[in-house]
């Protein structure tokens, strides 16, 4: 590489408390703040048939109150510190983060110990409810309500098969939301939050001694259980093995063209090597994309790929393409198809490679930035990968990846057979009230 | 026993420890020879150095029926210079792992470069070379200009996009620039050209008007040498800075609806125009305004959200619009968020219940205590990375506000009691001094928003 990689990597030291709870800590003076992240393993994959969305409903009842912590008490004690605090639910796994002035550490790891140790003293039918309609709400606004919005959704669907643990999103449907009861909240809770299903990250301005016999003294006597099962079998071919396609007809602004690729799981070699491929391909202005569809055929006005990186199945390779004037959507797919191939063929050109290096590299000192960011990285490593020192050996790997390997992935995987399409035709004026679709309806109920 | 009983041995709440001093950084300020003001803040251990650029191009200069034609040159500036094309420029940019972000507003333009400490010279030369002698090719203009038509199109789908369009245009006299989309609209866009996004370059970009905020860790760098080498290369003969006219808008109680059949949501958005940040009550505001809508807990989601369900949140704010020396500008006041169409008349009579009682009855001690922790505290976390640090200074420059002002703004907050955030809060949001705005299924919303007498109710078409 012609460009210096940044230095030395986070130091960071382990322990494990008898109830299995694991604790990750690295020191860091420059900033009188410390971030405290919180990671279950538990996600939407664990989620039975007809009960989706309950991991995601269940993160919002972890803010109405614990035992010694009154409703929404968490968000005062937090922000009354003068502390900033979320929790977020993915495929894989639930994370819950706050971030202290350094001199209220403390509070935050007595909060979070007293939740995972007593919610069930606190949470009720009201709190239930509430959330239910909260959640409710989230998802209008955030997938119902706006254009293009169940895009995520529907290509979810389309990459894994009915029944797979990955075939739906966290944020659920309408409808297993509404049925969704205060006992299955209760047996969710039983089931996976417990100290040995979690790690506890703590990043920032810390005295490593004073921080584990807080972490002892709150966690330490919460009881270790093991009603948790092994989410279901999340094995699937490696590619999907034909095209899968579906065509909305919705009130949106512009056709567009989306396709998600299976990839290979999150943590090989060869899902660095797809993360590769897919910015060379479809990240930033001077991408192959962007350059063909945006800047010469003029056919869109956005083009690219994301990386979804999944650990327990394969990981999703995005692409997002909005026609723009009065292009095709045939036009940009046989393009599309073109460069696709062109890449398979050719690889990508030691400049390019060069770029896409600077880029990830960038994105992730990006993330490594603030103590938030390495708190919630600290936790992946360890509760995907099982070794949160992992961390410090992630961009090394992505910057050894060769041109050979780049294309290989491409060849093997960015293909029609291995994608599942998804367009979007704009309804007319006239059609705009008798076209909308099933899927639709439903989640509008 | 109960089955919910908790195994668990429990410790009295914590008491915090000893804080640790912290003070929004103080930057250096010096001149480069062509004029180009620089404020320097150095960061230890901030690896990706923020360079945010101030330039004196306010929306108001564009020529009358080119709204647009700053946004379109803000765009055009990363499209390739005398020496790089376009592809080839966006390439040097990823090669050097930086980002350029490029955006025009009413009281600027703005380009915030962000890049690797190790990679700062490369960064600085392309920022330079994009500011010395864009290209401004008229085939890639041709092509914003387009891709801007059909954003247009985006913008009117999007609720919350929708909503603001319409609350400008309610607010502000027509004749205002504010009244008006910032990256222009379908009729003033389409008649932009290479010639008219120059003609805007020659006039308005030059860098004795313009300020370059460098925040990140400098160790080892000769700051001042650097910069002579790249953004000083620049030079265009100098000019008086833009003049800000005063800003006046009609917050007459009343209601648009902007109809959106079959919408599953009403996107609510309620304002008024209000005080800048020269405002000697705008630390109150900001605690006030906190304690009605900032957060989960404060006063409006306590109730809309955390009560009623009827929102996954509501929030209130206040930010600057265009501002002035004189402290003739204002800002906006508003309460924005999208409720489920079926509760969209009982979460605005909720809204002015909640507003009238403020007004009766004041903020309480323990609110103010609490909004005053989380916003002096936060700070520390708030101003992690250079490019936040970076952000707000330039905010500070574009504002005319001196470089201590977010330094003072935590030390005047802090002192600040419950009647003066109250007194702010209460002059800020007035129940019958509000332009509400929703975005909603006109056929189901209307009637009892009619009824709810919250001012006059026009439907208008999406």
């Amino acid at each position: 590489m012609a460009n210096p990689a940044p230095a030395s990597g986070l130091a960071i030291t382990e322990h494990r408390l008898a109830n299995g709870l694991r604790v990750v800590l690295s020191e860091d003076h420059l900033t009188p703040v410390a971030a405290v992240c919180l990671w279950y393993d538990v996600g939407s994959r664990h989620e039975v048939k007809g009960r989706t969305g309950l991991a995601h409903l269940f993160e919002h009842l972890m803010f109405q109150g614990s035992a010694n912590v009154s409703n929404n008490g968490h968000f005062e004690l937090v922000q009354g510190a003068g502390g900033s605090l979320n929790g977020t639910t993915s495929f894989e796994r639930t994370n819950y983060f706050e971030t202290m002035p350094a001199h209220q550490l403390e509070l935050a790891l007595w909060l979070e110990a007293d939740r995972m140790g007593s919610l069930l003293a606190a949470l009720d039918e009201t709190s239930m409810e509430n959330q239910r309609d909260v959640v409710k709400n989230e998802r209008r606004q955030r997938y119902d309500n706006v254009p293009y919005g169940t895009a995520f959704e529907r290509l979810t669907a389309l990459s894994f098969p009915d029944g797979h643990p990955y075939h739906h999103t966290p944020i659920g449907s309408m409808a297993d939301l509404d049925a969704a009861t205060l006992e299955d909240a209760r047996t969710f809770f039983r089931t996976y939050y417990a100290p040995n299903n979690a790690v506890l990250s703590i990043v920032g301005d810390l005295d490593p001694e004073q921080t584990v016999a807080w972490v002892e003294k709150y966690f330490g006597s919460i009881p270790a259980h093991d009603g948790k099962q092994p989410p279901r079998d999340g094995a699937l071919p490696e590619t999907i093995g034909r095209e899968v396609r579906e065509v909305v007809r919705e009130d949106v602004p512009s056709r567009a063209l989306m396709a998600a690729y299976r990839l290979p799981h999150d943590g090989t070699r060869e899902a660095d090597a797809a993360d590769l491929a897919l910015t060379v391909l479809g990240s930033g202005e001077s991408s192959r994309l962007y350059n063909r569809l945006v800047r010469r055929d003029r056919t869109a006005v956005a083009a690219g790929f994301g990386l979804l990186r999944l650990a327990g199945a394969p990981s999703l390779g995005w692409m997002d393409v909005k026609a723009g004037g009065d292009a095709t959507l045939e036009q940009i797919e046989a393009a599309v198809d073109e460069e696709l191939a062109r890449f398979a063929a050719e690889g990508p050109t030691a400049a390019e490679l060069e770029r896409a290096q600077a880029q990830i590299e960038r994105e992730w000192l990006d993330r490594l930035t603030t103590v938030a960011g390495r708190a919630d990285e600290l936790c992946r490593y360890a509760v995907l990968f099982g070794d949160p020192k992992l961390v410090n050996s992630a961009l090394p790997k992505v910057l050894d990846v060769t041109a050979e390997e780049v294309r290989a992935v491409a060849a093997a995987r960015l293909r029609p057979d291995n994608r599942a399409v998804l367009v979007y035709e704009p309804t007319t004026e006239d059609s705009a009230d008798g076209a909308a679709n099933d899927e639709n309806e439903e989640a509008a109920a | 026993m109960s089955d919910h009983t908790p195994a668990m041995e429990f410790h009295p709440q914590p008491q915090p420890g000893t804080p640790t001093p912290w003070a929004f950084p103080a930057p250096e300020r010096f001149t480069l020879a062509n004029g180009l003001t620089v404020l320097r803040c150095h960061r230890p251990g901030q690896q990706l150095v923020a360079v945010d650029m101030v330039l004196d191009a306010p929306l108001a200069a564009e020529p009358e029926g080119l709204d647009g034609v700053a946004s379109i040159l803000a765009r055009a500036l990363s499209e390739g210079t005398d020496t790089l094309s376009a592809e080839e420029f966006a390439g040097e940019l990823e090669r050097a792992g930086a980002t350029l972000d490029t955006h025009a507003d009413h009281p600027a333009i703005r380009v915030s470069l962000e890049v690797p400490a190790s990679r700062l010279e490369r960064g600085l030369t392309l920022l330079g070379d994009a500011l010395r002698a864009p290209a401004l090719p008229a085939d890639e203009i041709e092509r914003l200009v387009a891709n801007r038509l059909d954003e247009i199109v985006h913008e009117q789908a999007n609720p919350a996009r929708r909503a603001a369009k319409a609350l400008y245009a309610e607010l502000f006299p027509a004749a205002d620039r504010l009244s008006r989309p910032r990256a222009g609209s379908t009729d003033t866009v389409k008649r932009i050209d290479r010639d008219a996004v120059e003609a805007f370059y020659d006039a308005h970009l030059r860098p004795s008007t313009a300020t370059a905020v460098v925040v990140g860790d400098l160790t080892g760098v000769d700051l001042p040498a650097l910069l002579e080498s790249t953004l000083g290369r620049w030079s265009a003969e100098a000019r008086e800075p833009a003049a800000h006219g005063p800003v006046a808008g009609d917050d007459t109680g009343r209601v648009v609806i902007v109809d959106r059949p079959g919408s599953v949501q009403t996107q609510l958005l309620i304002g008024r125009i209000g005080p800048d940040r020269h405002d000697p009550a705008w630390a109150a505001q900001v605690l006030g305004t906190y304690c009605l809508g900032g957060t989960l807990t404060s006063r409006l989601d306590r109730v809309l959200r955390e009560e009623k369900g009827y929102t996954y949140g509501v929030r209130a704010f206040a930010q600057a619009l265009r501002s002035a020396a004189d402290g003739s500008g204002r800002g906006l006041l508003a309460i924005s968020g999208s409720v489920d169409t079926g509760s969209t008349a009982p979460a605005l009579q909720d809204t002015w219940a909640i507003l009238r009682k403020l007004a009766a009855e004041g903020l309480t001690d323990a609110e103010r205590e609490e909004a005053v922790q989380f916003l002096v505290g936060v700070a520390p976390l708030k101003f992690e990375t250079a490019g936040s640090v970076a952000a707000t200074l330039a905010d500070q420059v574009e504002q005319y506000l001196p470089d201590t002002y977010q330094a003072d703004f935590y030390r005047r907050l802090a002192e600040l009691d419950t009647e003066a955030a109250t007194r702010a809060v209460v002059a800020a949001f007035p129940p019958d001094r509000l332009v509400t705005v929703l975005v909603g299924d006109a056929s189901v919303i209307a009637e009892p928003v009619k009824a709810l007498g919250i001012g006059d109710v026009t439907v208008v078409a999406n």
